[in-house]
């Protein structure tokens, strides 16, 4: 297990490494110049050749990439064109935020999926399992944009007990309307992957066995078919949350969520290259480690992976 | 077991709901939104909307715009000009910075010199180019001698080459805000996040993407009657409407297809012209655009008016020239371009194209611009015309339209202060080609002496003799499609008393608003 982590942390260098090279590349070909951003409606040419001397724009594409590369070794990341921010400032206010957003989405949609997922695939009451598939569709299909701005208009408006929009200091009231929005579709998907697993595992020999020793319905449940039914939804849980954790831009920019996902926005929009290349080394780092720890939860919740690698 | 939950889903709420009132402020904060985060508050950076505003909160300008347009004192209590316009004294008594220090005369020169320095790179330095020896000390000789001076503490003198009367509007702009000169160098870019004024506010702390406090600045030239405002970053229109809606904002600009709603909302919508005319440049170096005749038959082409009353619920008005009407001293221009379609295609076939042609229209990503395109697109088909819209971020289509690539691009100009020379000299005269305003790329060596003449001229009315005949020119060559003038709508809380909606974006402070 260990050998295992340690040889997933070092391969985090080489993805690291394409991932520089790739984002650099890709804003080289991109139309539209950062120093554009930074001149406004009026300018002259002399104004656009300093700035571009200034922000080092004027060095050759092989120059900027090694000097970038030297830097982010060292962890500096440069400073934005457009607010002259340190880079790692930028993301060190802003990732908390997109954190404690993603966070509180997923528990959301871990806890309710993964009921409404086993509630939808109790053999007694069939008809609960055709309405939450119904929904769950519904919730899956539901634009991101559509739903915040519907759950605004019920709370914020019509029942006036929550605010709009805002961070509120990341208060459970101004958190709420957000962490619900973002959590739906993966809910949707959580409950649709846990109702199959129950019904899967269900059927399966051990469970048999299980009962033929005695075993009660409750303890079969929660030992044998959950731990099995989970693994699915461990795998959605990564991959959702790794792009939450990149900033969920819809949710952030409708709530008004000062996070991680508007700020790249932004800086793709504008060009501001030292902040887009800040912001996805990190989120590259993030995803390689969400990653990580869900392949290693799969090795405590399925005992079978678990062995694999130690008996062969 | 579902009742069950039901009873918890409903205690949780009511939980959310007693932990504090749902909406409405009970505090005495002036509460604004902005639509983008400021990139800076430092005026000399500040080239967007929310950091220009920002920074004219900020810091004190030696004259200031007042809402209504007209100019006042800020930093400067009075000024005069000598009698061949080329001087300029500025008085300066009692002004002090927020950390309490003076604004002295010597200080105002190192800030406006600052501006134009070549180390500060500032993209705004334009605003001082009529100084004399600006433009050579800007492009990196350091001694040459500006003429800007302060021969004692109290008076600074402003001198120029050749007579510039909008020369007060420029320094009432944000960029020429004064900053602590010694105190921004020292800083850098850094200057931009802790800046410190003359104006009417200070800022008290600013959470990225969040929101900025503002605190009243007790030492500026005319303190406000609000103790604070907080300014929330709100990207989404329809978030900000829900805010006002439960109170949480004193101010909201209505879109315009949300108009009706809020008609009736009584004597709290405010609606106004704004000094902004929206237009379709025409790229007069690229075939068939370079014949003056396809041009002005592409105007008749198009039905303004029913593009105004359809796509804009009417929440404009047709411009038949260039100049906004608030800034107009006589009468309006004579319609040039009646809609006629059949006038339109003879012109055409005259101009060698009685079966149409093909020209792209590019804009950005703006959904208002998409419908009106398409209303437009329509039109010229039915003339022949095959235009193609093309759709490209803001990046990438200011890049391309600055480089003269597209045959057409929609676009609208705001006014950086109140004058007639800041709609047609940035916009047509041959020196601001490309980058400079002129993105039609229009040559007229008539035009640019009627604009050179008025510029030297003092007297308004004399200026404006000049400025409409050079409108009339412009008109009949129609670098443009020439389309309308925006109408802006506001609607404002009923406890906010005194706002006026300004005529230029920075003559509106917030110094005389208060709460009830």
């Amino acid at each position: 297990m260990i050998g295992f982590i340690a040889r997933r942390l070092l391969a985090i260098i080489p993805i690291l490494f394409g991932v520089v090279t790739v984002t650099f590349l890709v804003m080289q070909v991109l139309p539209g110049d950062p120093v554009l951003a930074l001149v406004g409606e009026r300018y002259d040419e002399a104004t656009i050749e300093r700035l571009r001397a200034e922000l080092g724009l004027d060095k050759p594409l092989a120059v900027r990439y090694v000097e970038y590369l030297g830097r982010a070794v060292r962890l500096d990341l440069g400073r934005s064109f457009v607010t002259g921010r340190p880079v790692t400032d930028s993301i060190a206010e802003r990732f908390p935020r997109t954190a404690l957003l993603a966070g509180s989405a997923m528990l959301i949609a871990v806890a309710f999926g993964v009921f409404a997922g086993a509630l939808a695939s109790w053999g007694a009451h069939p008809w609960a399992g055709r309405l939450l598939m119904g929904g769950t569709l519904v919730g899956v299909s539901i634009p991101v944009f559509w739903l915040g701005l519907l759950l605004i208009h019920v709370f914020a408006l019509w029942l006036g007990v929550l605010p709009p929009s805002g961070y509120g200091g990341g208060s459970l009231r101004y958190l709420f309307l957000p962490a619900v929005t973002l959590s739906f579709a993966s809910m949707a998907s959580i409950a649709r992957v846990t109702r199959s697993g129950f019904l899967d595992a269900a059927g399966e020999d051990f469970i048999r066995t299980a009962r033929a020793k005695g075993l009660a319905d409750g303890a079969v449940l929660g030992k044998h078919v959950l731990r099995n039914a989970l693994i699915p939804v461990v795998t959605i849980v990564g991959t959702d949350f790794g792009s939450y954790l990149s900033g969920s831009v819809l949710t952030e920019s409708i709530f008004g969520w000062p996070g991680l996902g508007r700020l790249i926005v932004q800086s793709i929009l504008r060009r501001d290259f030292p902040v887009i290349q800040g912001a996805v080394l990190f989120t590259a780092v993030l995803f390689v480690v969400v990653n990580l720890i869900v392949d290693i939860s799969y090795g405590f919740i399925d005992p079978r992976i678990r062995h694999a690698g130690g008996r062969r | 077991m579902r009742g069950r939950s039901l009873i918890l889903g409903a205690a949780a709420l009511a939980a959310l709901a007693a932990a504090g009132c749902g909406g409405g402020q009970g505090d005495d904060d002036l509460h604004l939104a902005l639509e983008t985060e400021p990139s800076t508050l430092d005026p000399a950076y500040a080239v967007d909307y929310s950091s220009g505003l920002m920074a004219s909160l900020i810091h004190g300008t030696l004259v200031a715009f007042e809402p209504d347009g007209s100019l006042a004192g800020d930093v400067a209590s009075r000024w005069t000009v000598s009698a061949d316009g080329l001087e300029y004294h500025f008085t300066i008594t009692g002004a002090r910075f927020s950390d309490g220090t003076s604004v002295t005369a010597p200080a105002a020169a190192r800030s406006l010199r600052r501006l134009l320095d070549p180390r500060t790179a500032s993209p705004r330095w334009w605003v001082l180019e009529p100084v004399s020896g600006a433009a050579a000390f800007h492009a990196g000789d350091p001694d040459a001698p500006v003429g800007i001076e302060a021969p004692d503490d109290t008076t600074l003198v402003i001198r120029l080459d050749r007579p510039a009367s909008h020369l007060p509007s420029l320094l009432a702009m944000p960029a020429a805000g004064i900053v602590p000169a010694r105190l921004a160098d020292s800083l850098g870019r850094d200057y931009g996040r802790s800046p410190v004024g003359s104006g009417p506010w200070r800022l008290v702390s600013w959470a990225a993407g969040d929101q900025l406090i503002l605190e009243r600045n007790p030492f500026a030239a005319r303190p406000p009657l609000v103790e604070r405002i907080r300014l929330r970053i709100i990207p989404e229109p329809m978030t900000r409407i829900a805010e006002f809606e439960v109170g949480n904002l004193d101010l909201l600009e209505v879109p315009v297809p949300e108009l009706d709603l809020w008609r009736s909302a009584g004597p709290e919508l405010l609606s106004g012209l704004e000094l902004r005319v929206a237009y379709i440049g025409l790229n007069t170096e690229k075939p068939p655009l370079d014949d003056r005749r396809v041009r002005r038959a592409l105007n008749m082409a198009v039905d303004i008016d029913a593009i105004i009353e359809h796509v804009l619920f009417g929440s404009a008005r047709r411009a038949d020239g260039v100049v906004p009407p608030p800034l107009r001293r006589g009468p309006p221009p004579l319609r040039q371009y009646p809609f006629d379609p059949e006038e339109a295609a003879s012109l055409l076939a005259e101009a060698g194209y009685p079966d149409g042609f093909e020209i792209e229209i590019w804009q950005r990503e703006n959904p208002e611009a998409g419908r009106v395109l398409e209303a437009v697109q329509g039109y010229l088909g039915a003339v022949g015309v095959h235009a193609r819209i093309v759709t490209r971020e803001w990046s990438a289509f200011k890049a391309a339209v600055d480089r003269g690539t597209p045959d057409a691009f929609y676009l609208d100009w705001f006014a950086d202060y109140p004058d007639p020379e800041n709609f047609l000299v940035p916009l047509f005269h041959s020196a601001n080609r490309g980058g400079g305003g002129n993105r039609s790329r229009y040559v007229s060596s008539r035009v640019d002496s009627l604009l050179d003449a008025a510029a030297a001229l003092s007297d308004p009315d004399q200026r404006w003799v000049l400025y409409e005949q050079a409108e009339r020119i412009v008109t009949a060559d129609a670098p443009w499609i020439f389309l309308w003038f925006p109408v802006r709508h506001q609607v404002v809380s009923s406890r906010l008393e005194g706002y006026v909606m300004p005529v230029i974006f920075n003559g509106q402070r917030f110094t005389a608003v208060r709460l009830r």
